[in-house]
């Protein structure tokens, strides 16, 4: 099965044929194409640009994760820095103490968010809503402290596992047999752009897969889902463990990058920070929300030297809510589709919001 | 005459102090078409929440070609063969009304094996030639690719029923499925009801009188929750007891 079979050119002409149209895959061909050629060309200009370039590509990956439960299947998982985070721990233990071997650390970091997503999963899919948003949330908030107060070095009675509150420290680059020279940035760029573009290859033929069509369903009516024949709840914890899987993967490359592991990584601030990415991106879309990511990521940096900076980033959430409710993804449809009524589009969306909120 | 289709014996749903349905026994045997009738808060919609597996029943047993099926989940349930259609729309209002569908005509035939994630959907093919097949049944071909939410009510209604037919039933169990229709969508929808019991039994919850006389070939009638008559329509008709719970009110 080749890679390229994700962009199968099946056409139905239906509107139900799949989550992205050709249009949108060759779109995201050629942005990895020029990403491809970004690299290269920021390092040079400023070589700062592709440690941010690298940033972004990470936590891209970990909202489209996010959003293949969130917006693809409805659940609102209030709790993905744990997959992030734990998957991020488990590269800093394996580092640390067994391998730096990135074909070891990076699929028992996958592993790791799979294990942990699972287990979360199998608990909160019970609940609905706003319900396995909290449920999700606690988890979470459960493997920050235990990596915090480094419980597990309490439990099997050794100095340190966690680092608690300073993290894991000083990793050393991942290697690959030698074939590949991780200590450089530009082929770790180049690692992290290839993996987060087969995540998203791999995802989008998820997506349009029978069990794919399945989470949306479930998004959709899970009552009905269930009473057409389908086991809800088994669905729901293989797509949470299945999006677990990449966000172990997040965490994994993000943490020898850094070449530290703290609790930071499994707070809810970030859980908190993804759900912000998906919305200013475009909810359910897959691609938006790693847009959104890299918004993000750039007014983070670009903005952190004020105290507040968060209130920017608020702020541009807010617009981004009222004005393009489909977030950055939905505004570029709708400008693609139309492009002379951007301000039509805008007034329509104003209209809305009042109408939705203020009535 | 052969084993019924479906037999409850003595099945009683309380909520809390409210007992919904209450020592319900019948049988429904295979082929034709049987109503439930009854007034409001009778006990019709709950009892139909217990065949397919909404509510698991407090006493009493249910079962389903001679296998107890009381209390097991709503998929196990549609997997032996029994499905519901609902009195109000519940599809999934933002996909086409062919998607709608699939996602019925797919169930049975994936699951959890590595094809199920890795394949394209639309490489179920006989998944999508049934589902257009269910929809020229149910009078839809012509709108698969429209959006539910944007249909018409009498679309909507038979394309509630189509999904419940997609999953290849042999006890389909329709809730009002002609409520707040006009005549002529009800016409329409009785002569469909009438063509899907041909290959399926049907149980016909219902208000319309015209039509439970006209189709069925078994009535059952509730009251509060307890069935206080059964037969043919000729029948109930007849039934002092029937009069009574219509005419005479709570």
């Amino acid at each position: 099965m080749s890679l390229l079979d994700a962009f199968d050119p099946r056409e139905t002409g239906s509107s139900t044929d799949g989550i992205l149209s050709n249009r949108g895959r060759f779109g995201i061909l050629a942005l990895i194409a020029a990403l491809a050629v970004l690299g290269p060309v920021a390092s040079a200009v400023r070589p700062f640009w592709l440690y941010l370039l690298i940033q972004i590509l990470v936590f891209a990956l970990l909202a489209l994760s996010l959003d293949f439960v969130f917006g693809y299947a409805g659940l609102l998982s209030f709790g993905h820095a744990a997959m992030f985070g734990t998957g991020g721990y488990a590269a800093a233990l394996l580092i640390t103490h067994v391998t730096a071997n990135a074909l070891v650390v990076l699929p028992a970091a996958v592993l790791t968010g799979v294990v942990v997503a699972a287990f979360i999963g199998w608990f909160s899919v019970r609940a609905r809503g706003i319900y396995f948003a909290m449920l999700t949330l606690a988890f979470a908030q459960i493997f920050y402290v235990i990596a915090f107060a480094d419980l597990p070095s309490t439990l099997l009675g050794v100095e340190t596992v966690t680092g608690g509150d300073n993290g894991i420290v000083g990793l050393a680059t991942l290697e690959t047999f030698g074939l590949l020279d991780l200590s450089n940035r530009m082929n770790y760029y180049f690692l992290t752009l290839g993996l987060v573009a087969l995540s998203l290859l791999a995802i989008v033929r998820l997506a349009n897969s029978p069990f794919g069509r399945v989470l949306q369903g479930v998004r959709e009516n899970e009552d009905r889902m269930a009473f057409i024949g389908y086991d809800v709840r088994r669905y729901k914890v293989i797509g949470f463990a299945i999006s677990g899987g990449f966000a172990g993967l997040a965490g994994g490359l993000y943490v020898p990058f850094q070449s530290l592991a703290q609790p930071q990584l499994l707070n809810w601030t970030l859980s908190g920070e993804l759900v912000v990415m998906l919305l200013l991106g475009g909810l359910g879309t897959l691609w938006g929300p790693m847009l959104g990511a890299g918004v993000v990521v750039l007014l983070e940096e670009q903005l952190s030297g004020f105290a507040a900076w968060e209130v920017i980033l608020g702020s541009v959430f807010v617009v981004v809510v009222i004005f393009a409710p489909r977030g950055i993804a939905g505004a570029l449809v709708s400008l693609w589709e139309d492009p002379e009524d951007a301000i039509g589009n805008v007034r329509d969306a104003l209209a809305n919001y009042r109408e939705k909120v203020m009535k | 005459m052969s084993d019924p289709l479906l037999r409850t014996d003595s099945v009683t749903k309380r909520f809390g102090k409210l007992t919904a349905v209450s020592d319900v026994s019948l049988s429904i045997p295979e082929g034709g078409i049987s109503s439930i009738i009854g007034p409001n808060g009778a006990g019709k919609t709950t009892l139909f929440n217990l065949f397919t597996g909404k509510h698991a029943p407090t006493e009493g047993s249910i079962e389903f070609r001679g296998e107890e099926i009381g209390g097991l989940s709503p998929h196990e349930i549609v997997s032996r063969g029994i499905v519901r259609s609902y009195q109000i729309t519940n599809f999934f209002s933002e996909l086409s009304a062919l998607e709608n569908v699939r996602l019925a005509t797919q169930a049975d035939r994936t699951g959890f094996g590595p094809d199920d994630f890795l394949r394209h959907h639309a490489s179920l093919s006989d998944a999508a030639d049934e589902a257009e097949a269910v929809l020229e049944r149910v009078g839809l071909l012509d709108v698969a690719d429209q959006t539910a939410a944007n249909l018409a009510y009498g679309q909507r209604r038979h394309l509630e029923i189509g999904i419940a037919l997609a999953t290849d039933p042999d006890l389909l169990l329709m809730d009002e499925p002609t409520a707040g229709m006009g005549p002529e969508q009800t016409n329409a929808t009785v002569s469909l009801i009438e063509d899907i019991a041909e290959d399926a039994t049907v149980v016909l919850i219902e208000h319309d009188m015209d039509i439970v006389m006209n189709v069925s070939e078994r009535i059952a009638v509730m009251n509060k929750g307890e069935l206080i008559a059964r037969g043919t329509p000729a029948e109930i008709s007849e039934n002092e007891a029937v009069q009574r719970a219509y005419l005479g009110g709570e």
